[in-house]
């Protein structure tokens, strides 16, 4: 009984002392505390193709080349110097020397030939980047050379992403029932980057420790710890507790709101980031491009770009976004017309349409514009039951083909119109590599593809936009709008530089904290 | 005693005498006649959100989102400008109505299954009786999580599963109450004039062991309020667009720190509603149980 009725003073007690005191529980100086918004897939380079994945990936491992700060233009990282064949057909790198792996072995040329026969081998995602590497030749320890069977312009740049990155062979003695350690790989690193993985907790943190053996400057940090917090409003209190340094996907209208509180920077940087919603092509009655039209005329745009991204976003003209060359700036731009939706679902022939929206809170946005669909495909006669299931569920689902409408968010991971074009088009890679509408169309297809193996970009340029043209009218996809990257961390965060094609790539190893 | 129960259905004037005595006791417990004010004004709303609402509660309008409360909007509008106040006399109907079915079914089901359990015994009471022992070793709202969860996300399946939860209670309530009366000399004196176990069942049992089910129903209430509400906070019940208060909150978490209002009022909706009928049970128990009733 004593208890229980000093209990209620002493808990206002407590909770005074933590009001008066103020919140101190600041993060140490050399731990670097990020709150991403969900678990990272896996950290494996020859799989993963998320952003979330890249922040792992990027500071475990490196590559032949990488990009110079925040510009797309690729300098040495491993690679010393390099020189191509004139007929673009073979490029011979030499190797810089002093690079290590986390376990002190030297990054050598086998390493090298390796890391892509092992991304070509699981044929993944990551693959899909080099689409015309024929070998990969030992010629020294410190030489390799890559022999190609068609010129591919943005190879350079393909060497920079995260399908590039250079693992360890010995990763190989992880390797259970001959999957080239993938399971291991999944959620360890076995790379020559600033930090390894040490320790992986799914759903809950995961701890990056600075590689001894790294060839560059030692970082700032001794600990880097991702927490995974779904919740937005958690994330926010922790970062304006000081709890987190560093949160990821911040939806604008809270990063408006976070702007006023003491400590937090935002981060808004224009990127090159499109949010689409996949229709399924293959299944009726979506694979009749009037009802994929209709549906696509269903979506009040200038209502999502000034009400739910306030205006900080920009409807699209075609797959390809304003910023990048291949860009159409005459694209052809569907409005939101009932009447138009209406009279194209009665062209088709087709009338009492249920579909499914399957979608995840991955992104913020996917929500409000599930539901501002609903509105207006209910008053053309078309239910839309809404499916809300985790980012991993509706990934498979979408690789599976199982879905009606689902939802996308894409950013290119160099700058060529490749990463739109050549991938969410090409009947090859339909599902999880990138076609996720499994879209076929035989004329697009071919421009594609003759693009591909252009390198002249005046005359690339020209096919990648005639393909538009085409994917506008049988709108496979319905071309939301691209908006900025947005995130946010404490202003005691120093060093970051922010690139468009390294979105959710955070460079923690030349980033420090001032207090 | 319980034989007034008994003594509603024949004679009017014995009704009327109750009701009155009802009402002498219910005026002298304010908390009460809280809840049952409470009560009445959601069955109210239930009925009549169309004409009181003054939006369509699925109508959205992007230009107007996240609106703080006015005249305009009494309780705000949400993420994609659909107005609060009528969502949430709109939610109502899902989240007290699904309430209200749940309770209803779980009370049918339970007092049937645990009468006749009592009535027939042997080998069939021990079998229904390990059956609910089941079910009740197993936390409620998880149990009702993995049969909700089974069925597929819905308000219907919602509904179902937490009926389902909830049966047990009633089994186990109108079992005991079965053996108790059964040993009552009326009981014994019918039975030996050769009634059959229905008639007792029909015309001694049921009629007798009502008033405490009756009790116990209106407590749960507002109990399966929030779990109903949980559940679609969690997103097995309602789907969007149906307005409904726990999947409002859900969705207005995320917005909580900037626009208080959207998940405040159908928070409040919950909290105000399950207490209005947690009080009017309490009371109800107070009045009817007969062994408290001469205080």
């Amino acid at each position: 009984m004593k208890i229980s009725r000093r209990l209620p003073t002493a808990v206002f007690a407590a909770f005074a002392a933590f009001a008066l005191t103020g919140h101190s529980w600041a993060t140490a100086k050399d731990v670097l505390v990020i709150d991403k918004a969900e678990d990272p897939p896996t950290a494996d380079p020859g799989v993963e193709v998320s952003n979330n994945g890249y922040t792992l990936i990027f500071p475990a491992y490196e590559r032949l080349v990488k990009y110079d700060g925040a510009k797309t233009d690729v300098i040495p990282e491993i690679a010393e110097s390099w020189t191509v064949a004139p007929d673009n057909l073979s490029w011979t790198f030499k190797l810089a020397s002093g690079h290590m792996f986390d376990d002190g072995s030297p990054v050598d040329a086998a390493a090298v030939k390796y890391s892509f026969d092992r991304v070509k081998k699981l044929a993944a995602g990551p693959g899909d980047m080099f689409p015309t590497i024929k070998d990969v030749v030992v010629v020294d320890p410190q030489t390799v050379k890559f022999e190609l069977s068609a010129p591919f312009a943005p190879f350079l740049s393909a060497l920079a992403t995260s399908a590039g990155s250079i693992v360890n062979p010995k990763a190989q003695d992880h390797a259970v029932n001959g999957d080239d350690a993938r399971a291991w790989l999944a959620e360890h690193s076995a790379g020559s980057g600033a930090f390894k993985i040490a320790s992986w907790e799914r759903n809950q943190q995961i701890t990056l420790d600075p590689n001894p053996h790294y060839a560059g400057k030692a970082p700032a940090f001794k600990q880097v710890i991702f927490k995974i917090v779904r919740e937005m409003s958690s994330r926010r209190l922790q970062l304006e507790n000081g709890d987190a340094d560093l949160i990821d996907q911040v939806p604008v209208d809270q990063a408006e709101a976070m702007k006023s509180s003491a400590g937090v920077a935002i981060q808004s940087n224009p990127s090159l980031y499109v949010v689409y919603l996949y229709l399924n092509n293959k299944k009726a009655p979506l694979d009749n491009p009037k009802v994929r039209q209709a549906i696509s005329y269903a979506v009040d745009y200038k209502g999502l770009v000034d009400g739910v991204m306030q205006g900080q976003a920009e409807q699209m003209r075609g797959a390809v976004p304003d910023g990048m060359w291949g860009h159409d700036p005459q694209g052809m731009q569907y409005s939101y017309d009932l009447d138009k939706a209406k009279q194209l679902l009665a062209d088709a022939g087709v009338s009492n349409l249920h579909v499914t929206y399957t979608y995840s809170q991955a992104d913020s946005a996917w929500e409000p514009v599930g539901l501002a669909l609903q509105a207006s495909l209910a008053e053309i006669g078309v239910t839309l039951d809404m499916k809300n299931v985790a980012d991993t569920t509706k990934r498979e689902l979408v690789a599976k083909g199982d879905y009606d409408i689902s939802t996308g968010a894409w950013t290119p991971d160099f700058a060529d119109p490749f990463m739109f074009m050549n991938i969410w088009f090409d009947p090859t890679k339909m599902g999880a590599p990138g076609n996720r509408s499994f879209y076929e169309n035989p004329k697009v297809t071919d421009l594609i593809n003759k693009a591909l193996q252009t390198v002249d970009q005046k005359e690339r340029e020209k096919l990648y936009i005639d393909a538009q043209k085409i994917t506008n009218e049988d709108a496979p996809y319905v071309l939301l709008f691209q908006k900025n990257d947005i995130f946010a961390m404490r202003s005691s965060v120093k060093g970051y530089v922010y690139n468009p094609m390294l979105i959710q790539v955070y460079n923690i190893a030349d980033m420090s904290k001032s207090e | 005693m319980t034989m007034e129960a008994t003594g509603f259905a024949r004679h009017p004037s014995a009704a009327r005498e109750g009701l009155r005595r009802l009402w002498y006791r219910v005026k002298g417990s304010p908390l009460t006649l809280v809840g049952a004010g409470i009560a009445l004004v959601v069955l109210l709303v239930i009925v009549a959100a169309p004409i009181l609402a003054p939006y369509p509660p699925d109508r959205i309008s992007l230009s107007a989102r996240l609106a703080a409360p006015s005249l305009q909007h009494l309780f705000g509008t949400d993420e994609v400008g659909r107005d609060l106040f009528s969502r949430v006399l709109f939610g109502a109907r899902a989240s007290c109505g699904i309430a209200f079915a749940i309770v209803i079914i779980s009370t049918v089901v339970g007092s049937i299954v645990g009468c006749l359990s009592g009535v027939v015994g042997g080998v069939v009471d021990t079998a229904i009786m390990r059956l609910m022992d089941v079910f009740l070793a197993l936390p409620a709202l998880i149990l009702a999580m993995a049969l909700a969860a089974a069925l597929g996300p819905s308000l219907f399946n919602a509904m179902l599963a937490v009926a389902v939860v909830r049966v047990p209670a009633y089994v186990r309530l109108a079992r005991g109450q079965t053996l108790a009366l059964r040993n009552r000399t009326y009981v014994k004196a019918s039975r030996s004039f050769g009634a059959s176990p229905a008639y007792l069942l029909r015309w001694h049992i049921l009629p007798n062991a009502l008033s405490p089910i009756i009790v116990q129903a209106t407590l749960d209430l507002g109990g399966t309020i929030l779990t109903a509400a949980a559940l679609s906070f969690i997103g097995l019940g309602a789907q969007p667009p149906t307005s409904e208060w726990g999947s409002m909150v859900s969705s207005g978490r995320n917005y909580f720190l900037d626009q208080w209002w959207y998940i405040t009022f159908p928070g409040l909706a919950i909290l105000v509603s399950a207490m209005g009928f947690n009080l009017l049970g309490d009371g109800l128990r107070d009045m009817l149980d007969p062994r408290l009733g001469g205080r």
